[in-house]
C-alpha cells in the first residue's frame, strides 16, 4: 500500500472531499460534467505520455501537436476543399510523421529527447502560427460521423458527458493491459530500467522507443481534434503549456520520470486530480492569477512524497 | 573434443581506436576457456562483438563449423550464445522473474505479437524452478525486484538465466567483480557445472588464481591482439602474469634470486 498511485490516490480523495467541503457546487453535475469534458483532452495525452516516460524518453512536442493537428485538418478543409475524412486522414499522417521524426533523432542520433523535442515544439507551433497567419479557425461544427465520433455528447441523468470520455476510458484500459501484461510492456519497463540489459536480451529498443513517440504524437493530435470539435474552433495557440501539464499528471501519479516504473492508473489518478485542483481553486475563490502557486505548490508536495515512500520502502528492504 | 565456436581474423576499431585487431580463437564444447589481458586489451570488445552488440568491421564466426553472421543480440541468442556482460546485465525495475525471461517471454495468444500477454503462471513457475535448481530460491522470491538484491545475488539471477536457455556457448565478463568470497565462490561453482552440463565457458577475469581454480584454457589478449594460448595444465601464475602485462616476469625473478 506504499505504492505511489495508492498515496495519489489517497491525496485524490482527500482534494476532492476539501473542495466539496469547501463548495457545494463542487459536486454538482453541472461542475462534474465540466470536469469530465476537460479531462479526457489531456488525459488520452498522458497515456502516452505515461508509457514514453517508462521507456525513459519523454515528449515536449505534445502541446503543439495538439494545436497543430486541427488547424491542419481545418485548412485542408476550408481552404482546400478536401473531404473531412480525408483531411483526417493526413492530420493523422502527420502526427505519425512528427512522432517518427522525435524518435528516430533520439534513437539513432543519440541527441537527448529534451534537446529533440523542445526544437520539435517550437516547429510544430511555429508551423501552426504561420500557416494561420495566427488568426483561429472556424473547425467543422456541421453534425456528422466525425464530429460524433470524437466529440458527441450524451446526457446521464443530470450529467452531460462527451464521447472523447469512452476513448479516454479505452485507451486506458488498452493502455493498463500493455503496461502490465502485455509482452511489450515488459519491454517498455526493461527498456526505461536499463537500456543496455535489455537490448542484450534482444530487446528492439530502438523500434520500441519511435513506435511510443509516435503513439503519443497520435495521441496529442486525437486529443487536439477532440478540443477542436468540442468547442468548434482550431487555434494556432490550442495546447499551449500542456506538455508540462501532462508530464505533471504523469509524474504526480508515480511514473518515474527517469524511466523503468510507470503507472497507467497513477496516470490517470494524476489526471483527475490535476483536473479538480484547477476546477476546485476556482470555485473555493482563489484568485485567477495566483492558480499556479497553488497548482505548483501541489504538485512538489506529491512528489516529495513520493519520493519519502520510494525512500522508506527502501529502508526496509 | 568438438569445435563449438571459431573466430577468425576479427577486426574492430572505434573511430582511430583499433580496439580489435585479427582476434582469432576457438572454443570446444565442454571447455572453460579464460579469456586474459589488462584493462583496454580488447576483452570486452571481442565479446560484445560475438554477443552482436555490435557488428564487427570484419573478419568470420563459425558456429559449431558453420560461418554465421551476428549482427543483433537476438541473433547470437538464436545461435546458441548467452553473454553475461560486465555492466550489469539485469533491469532493476523488473521482478527476478520477468528478468530471467526477458526478451523471450512465455506468452498466450502468440499470434498478438508484442501484444501478446504474457502467461504470468508460466512464468512464476518456471522461474522458481528455475531459482530452486540454482539454489538460490531458499533466499529469493521469483517476484521480487532486483532492485532488491545484492551484487552476488544478481550475478546469480544472470548465470542462472544464461544457463536456462542451455546456450552452447556461456560468456561472463568479470563476472566476480564487485562480489564477496562466498558469491564469488558461488559464481566459479556454476563455472564448474556449465561445464560439467556440456556447455562452453569464456570467461574473462582479472583474478589468476580463479582461472587456475577453473580454467582449462587461458588466452591472452594484449592491445587487441591475441599473444597467447596454453593449457592450464602447460603453465603456472608468474607465466601468466608476465603474458598479461607483456614482461618477462619469471626471468625477472630468476635474475633477482
Ligand atoms: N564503445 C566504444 N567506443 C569507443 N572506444 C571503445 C568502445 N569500447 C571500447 N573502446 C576502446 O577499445 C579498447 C578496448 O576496450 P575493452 O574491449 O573494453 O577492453 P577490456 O575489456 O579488455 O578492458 C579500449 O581502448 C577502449 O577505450
Ligand atoms: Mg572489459
Amino acid at each position: 500500500m506504499r505504492s505511489p498511485q495508492f498515496s495519489s490516490f489517497v491525496i485524490l480523495i482527500v482534494l476532492l472531499v476539501v473542495f466539496a467541503v469547501a463548495d457545494g457546487n463542487f459536486l454538482s453535475p453541472l461542475n462534474i460534467s465540466n470536469m469530465m469534458a476537460f479531462l479526457p483532452e489531456l488525459g488520452i495525452i498522458a497515456l502516452g505520455m505515461t508509457l514514453l516516460l517508462t521507456a525513459g524518453e519523454f515528449d515536449l512536442s505534445v502541446g503543439a501537436v495538439f494545436g497543430l493537428a486541427p488547424v491542419v485538418v481545418m485548412l485542408l478543409v476550408q481552404n482546400a476543399g478536401v473531404d473531412i475524412g480525408v483531411a483526417l486522414l493526413a492530420g493523422l499522417l502527420l502526427c505519425i510523421a512528427i512522432g517518427a521524426i522525435n524518435g528516430v533523432i533520439v534513437t539513432k542520433i543519440g541527441i537527448s529527447s529534451f534537446l529533440v523535442t523542445l526544437s520539435m515544439l517550437l516547429i510544430v507551433r511555429g508551423a501552426a502560427l504561420y500557416i494561420t497567419q495566427g488568426f483561429p479557425l472556424k473547425s467543422w461544427d456541421q453534425p456528422g460521423f466525425f464530429v460524433t465520433l470524437l466529440a458527441g455528447s450524451f446526457n446521464v441523468g443530470a450529467f452531460r458527458f462527451y464521447t472523447s470520455l469512452w476513448w479516454f476510458i479505452g485507451l486506458s484500459l488498452f493502455a493498463v493491459y500493455v503496461l502490465r501484461y502485455a509482452k511489450l510492456g515488459n519491454w517498455i519497463s526493461a527498456i526505461g530500467s536499463n537500456r543496455n540489459a535489455a537490448v542484450a536480451r534482444g530487446v528492439p529498443a530502438d523500434a520500441v522507443k519511435v513506435w511510443l513517440f509516435i503513439l503519443t504524437s497520435v495521441l496529442a493530435g486525437l486529443a487536439g481534434m477532440i478540443s477542436a470539435f468540442r468547442i468548434s474552433a482550431a487555434s494556432p495557440v490550442a495546447g499551449t503549456g500542456y506538455e508540462l501539464e501532462v508530464i505533471a499528471m504523469v509524474v504526480v501519479g508515480g511514473t518515474a520520470l527517469t524511466g523503468g516504473r510507470g503507472t497507467i492508473l497513477g496516470t490517470i489518478v494524476g489526471a483527475l486530480m490535476l483536473r479538480a485542483i484547477r476546477n476546485g481553486i476556482v470555485l473555493v475563490g482563489v484568485p485567477g492569477l495566483a492558480y499556479n502557486i497553488f497548482v505548483g505548490v501541489i504538485i512538489l508536495a506529491m512528489l516529495i512524497l513520493h519520493a519519502l515512500l520510494q525512500k522508506s520502502a527502501a529502508r526496509s528492504w | 573434443m568438438q569445435e563449438v565456436l571459431r573466430l577468425q581474423n576479427l577486426q574492430k576499431s572505434f573511430g582511430s581506436v583499433r580496439a580489435l585487431k585479427n582476434a582469432s580463437l576457438t572454443l570446444r564444447e565442454g571447455e572453460v576457456v579464460a579469456l586474459l589481458g589488462d584493462n583496454g586489451a580488447g576483452k570486452s570488445t571481442l565479446i560484445k562483438a560475438i554477443s552482436g552488440v555490435f557488428p564487427i568491421d570484419r573478419g568470420d564466426i563459425y558456429v559449431r563449423g558453420e560461418k554465421v553472421s551476428i549482427r543483433t543480440t537476438r541473433e547470437a541468442m538464436d545461435l546458441g550464445i548467452e553473454t553475461i556482460h560486465q555492466d550489469t546485465s539485469l533491469a532493476p525495475d523488473l521482478s527476478i522473474a520477468r528478468n530471467l525471461f526477458l526478451g523471450r517471454e512465455p506468452v498466450n495468444l502468440k499470434w498478438l505479437g508484442v501484444f501478446a500477454p504474457l502467461d504470468l503462471a508460466k512464468l512464476r513457475d518456471a522461474a522458481s524452478a528455475l531459482l530452486k535448481r540454482v539454489g538460490i530460491s531458499k533466499k529469493l522470491d521469483a517476484d521480487a525486484l532486483v532492485s532488491t538484491l545484492s551484487g552476488g545475488e544478481r550475478q546469480s539471477i544472470a548465470i542462472s538465466r544464461a544457463m536456462q536457455f542451455a546456450a552452447k556457448v556461456i560468456i561472463l565478463d568479470e563476472p566476480t567483480n564487485n562480489l564477496g568470497v562466498e558469491e564469488t565462490h558461488g559464481v566459479l561453482r556454476f563455472v564448474k557445472e556449465m561445464r560439467a552440463a556440456g556447455h562452453s565457458v569464456l570467461l574473462i577475469t582479472h583474478n589468476i588464481h580463479h582461472v587456475f581454480e577453473v580454467a582449462d584454457r587461458i588466452i591472452v589478449m594484449r592491445r587487441g591482439e591475441i599473444v597467447a594460448e596454453q593449457t592450464v595444465a602447460d603453465t603456472d601464475l608468474l607465466s601468466v602474469e608476465s603474458l598479461i602485462t607483456g614482461a618477462d616476469l619469471s626471468a625477472l625473478m630468476k635474475r633477482a634470486q
